[in-house]
């Protein structure tokens, strides 16, 4: 569905750069994104380039275009992918590459970069998942590291020299692989030990040894719409959202964004008023998200909320405040996050016991918790949910039954709790997910559990609660199993990759597309063992595949947390203390700050 | 505080906007256009907002009507001006009045229906043999599952014509909470007797009262 409101039309012929931003997921999921929403408004204020929306069509529509030999089109224009310059995905999970090869696949698009030669149909990546992409190597041409609202614009420029100049694919790649930020995978050979391993990764074509993330400094100056694109149906996030700051002060072991979006870099409240009030208008949402990697974390966040209330009461927006800690919650912010509606309450201890929310780093106590839901039964809530992990480095099934404790104990404090307005009566849910170990944390060296592991500690959570106000949910296990090779994964899954599109593969993040079977055929018909990739565990020595990769957060950083957490002992946060990571090399943010 | 009546028409692209979502999409402009909508008062508050006949998807609408009710006084012509300017392309606003009749009182809808055809007169032959066959049977969805209905004295209002390449049905059908018809309906009878209609386009071009006179 194209024709929405502040999509962005231009005439083809006036532009020389044809971009088509391609989420690998359907419009409800990719609509949702921020960073789709940054940088097609950032691209398209160039007037030679002309950026486009392209989503994954459900697996009804697929059907139906293959059948119609419809090909995959852009929304604004309503062309071919096959008309496109360059052709960029944004990988947010590793779920979704098999989408990725699927939806060039539906363009007619050669899926193997090889079988690309010239410089039309360049297909290029960003996102999270790009700090290792090893996997996805034969298929991408070039891969943005960190944050895109410059490189991806210096790249586009060069394109568009090379296009003119009539440039050759190789001598294109070439300069851009000395652009930084921009890994040109082509250009490093990656050799394996006898076992394995991987021996070394050179680098040819003069590209860098390490290629550096890309960041911006001053938050308040970078590019941010004023305008975002209003879908007639509803998406998943379906509101004006604000980011008020990048990166994450706390450095919990399992979470890869926080090590990958460091250091810490805020947005002065004014500058968030301005952008939540323009967006409001431009946009008629009647709700605003405050988003961050933690909210509750922000500065300056009474002194915004005081400010935007202002005029967010009277014009009936309501706020919501996402990433809530549970040390981070006060009577006042209830009062403020209630004004105009109210929803259920979401925190995440992560872990059920104290000893391993200390291994995780998490700095959570449980007196904390239950001191913050009192305040919100006090406050009218009665639907809390509680989030969790299991398959933590060195979690016992005492520490997962302890979930089930915490479940309950919360269920102690709501009956505990004597002055609470009545209300519909207590519902407390606890998920948990599969712990998946991630490159660029402490655990990138953690095994993960088994299938059949993780599915006997479900089994225990599920008997240690005894409680009818308390639901669990978990995760399944397989879906866990394949993201965790593929996040770790190396050159040598590019053809199982292959492999698993060839056999149905697609939208493998939802239930009705994801299929184990499918890929453990796909995997042993490569002679890929996926057990190597993620339940082993890895030396501190051993060359990881993503070591040419540089996010500014040191290994030995790495190596000393890990270690730490081995011991259970927690490490300060970004705002207490600096614990010398690495990323105060980039000059700015946190890492200057006063403390 | 006092109730307009918007007109609108919703074509191209728009025509696969659900009833939802054109609802959602309607707050949103009247929001960006800076309209006083009176809001429910409830906990969940909602713009005050009603919509006489819901248009069915992938049905063009040229004189659609909704109300909205002002908390506080704009004329007509501005409400009208400033919510055409923050509605996407596909929808539009063409005029603000004070509502004459209740929505209620809607009980005729007109339909204007084109099939391409490769042989516009004989076809236009068979169709109108058909629609003056009687009985003639449809099955109509309900509440309580399908239903077998008499088509034809529905159809009294209904002409059929051959143009160039395509075969025309205007069609004026019962509309309106207690007895509506969707136009398809015809098409299923067409398709069932005579042959397939594929790539039709129906446009609803206006709602009636009783008389037969203009919803106003």
């Amino acid at each position: 569905m194209g024709g929405e409101l502040n999509s962005v039309m231009k005439d083809k012929k006036d532009v020389e750069v044809r971009f088509a931003f391609c989420f690998p997921d359907t419009y409800e999921v990719g609509m949702s994104h921020l960073g789709m929403k940054i940088l097609y408004s950032a691209l398209n204020t160039k007037d030679w380039l002309w950026c486009e929306r392209v989503f994954a069509p459900w697996l009804d529509m697929e059907e139906q275009m293959r059948r119609a030999h419809v090909p995959l089109y852009a929304l604004e224009s309503g062309d071919s992918l096959e008309d496109f310059d360059i052709i960029a995905f944004t990988l947010q999970y590793e779920m979704s590459y098999t989408n990725v090869l699927n939806m060039l696949d539906l363009s007619g698009i050669p899926l193997l970069a090889k079988d690309r030669p010239s410089l039309e149909h360049l297909v290029v990546a960003g996102g999270p998942c790009v700090c290792n992409c090893e996997p996805l190597t034969d298929f991408v041409d070039l891969f943005f590291l960190g944050e895109g609202e410059e490189v991806d614009l210096e790249v586009c420029e060069l394109y568009r020299a090379c296009k003119r100049e009539h440039r050759s694919k190789l001598e294109f790649l070439e300069q851009a692989a000395q652009i930084p930020g921009v890994y040109v995978p082509a250009f490093y050979e990656v050799t394996y030990h006898e076992d394995g391993t991987v021996q070394a990764i050179t680098p040819t074509h003069g590209a860098p040894a390490r290629v550096k993330k890309r960041l911006l400094l001053d938050m308040d100056q970078a590019f941010y719409p004023d305008k975002f694109v209003v879908p007639y149906l509803e998406i998943v996030h379906d509101r004006v959202v604000e980011e008020v700051f990048r990166g994450c002060i706390r450095g919990c072991r399992f979470c890869q964004a926080g090590f990958l979006y460091r250091p810490v870099r805020e947005k002065s409240p004014e500058v968030v008023d301005a952008q939540c009030r323009a967006l409001c208008e431009s946009t008629g949402y009647d709700e605003i998200t405050l988003s961050s990697l933690s909210t509750s974390d922000y500065s300056q966040l009474q002194p915004l909320l005081d400010r935007m209330t202002q005029w967010t009461k009277p014009g009936k927006v309501s706020i919501s405040l996402p990433s809530l800690r549970v040390d981070g919650f006060d009577q006042d912010l209830l009062d403020k996050i209630k004004t105009v509606r109210r929803s259920g309450l979401t925190f995440a201890p992560e872990a059920g016991t104290q000893r391993l929310r200390d291994v995780i780093n998490k700095n959570v106590t449980q007196e904390e918790l239950l001191d913050t839901v009192t305040k919100a039964f006090r406050g009218g809530w009665s639907t809390i949910k509680l989030y969790f992990m299991i398959g933590l480095p060195t979690e016992t099934l005492d520490d997962v039954r302890g979930i089930a404790d915490l479940g309950q104990q919360v269920v102690d404090a709501y009956y505990a709790c004597q002055d609470k307005p009545r209300g519909k009566g207590l519902k407390v849910t606890v998920s948990a997910s599969a712990f998946i170990p991630k490159p660029f944390t402490p655990f990138q060296w953690e095994p993960q559990d088994t299938m059949e592991q993780m599915r006997e500690k479900q089994k225990a959570l599920s008997h240690a609660v005894h409680s009818r106000k308390i639901t669990a949910h978990w995760h399944d296990a397989s879906t866990s199993f394949i993201e965790a090779v593929f996040a770790r994964g190396d050159r040598r899954l590019g053809p199982v990759l292959l492999e698993a599109h060839r056999l149905g593969c697609k939208m493998d993040g939802w239930e009705d597309g994801f299929s184990l079977e499918k890929w453990l055929t796909a995997f042993q018909n490569c002679g890929v063992d996926p057990a190597f990739y993620a339940n082993r565990r890895r030396s501190f020595e051993e060359v990881l595949p993503w070591d040419h990769m540089d996010y500014g957060v040191r290994k030995e950083f790495l190596i000393a947390e890990c270690k730490c957490a081995y011991a259970a002992q927690t490490t300060p946060n970004c705002r207490e203390a600096c614990s010398a990571c690495g990323a105060a090399q980039y000059g700015g943010g946190i890492c200057y700050a006063d403390r | 505080m006092r109730t307009v009546r918007v007109w609108f028409s919703k074509t191209g692209r728009a025509i696969y906007i659900s009833h939802l979502d054109l609802m959602r999409c309607m707050t949103r402009a009247a929001r960006r256009a800076r309209i006083p909508v009176w809001y429910t008062q409830g906990f969940n508050a909602r713009a005050y907002m009603t919509f006489a006949l819901p248009l069915s998807l992938g049905i063009s609408g040229l004189k659609e009507s909704m109300d909205l009710r002002l908390e506080h006084e704009m004329e007509n012509a501005e409400v009208c001006a400033r919510l055409d300017a923050a509605l996407p392309p596909d929808i539009h606003v063409f005029a603000v009045t004070d509502p004459v009749m209740k929505p209620g009182a809607i009980a005729y809808a007109s339909y204007q229906l084109k099939i391409p055809s490769p042989a516009p007169e004989a076809q236009c032959e068979q169709v109108r043999a058909l629609f003056a066959t009687d009985p003639l049977f449809v099955e109509k969805r309900s509440k309580h599952g399908p239903l077998q209905m008499n088509l034809h004295p529905e159809l009294r209002d209904t002409t059929v014509s051959a143009a160039e390449d395509s075969l025309q049905i205007d069609a004026l059908l019962a509309a309106g909470g207690n007895f509506n018809l969707n136009p398809s309906l015809l098409l299923q009878c067409i398709e069932r007797a005579l042959f397939p209609v594929p790539e039709v386009t129906i446009v609803r071009t206006g709602l009636w009262n009783a008389d037969k006179k203009p919803f106003q």
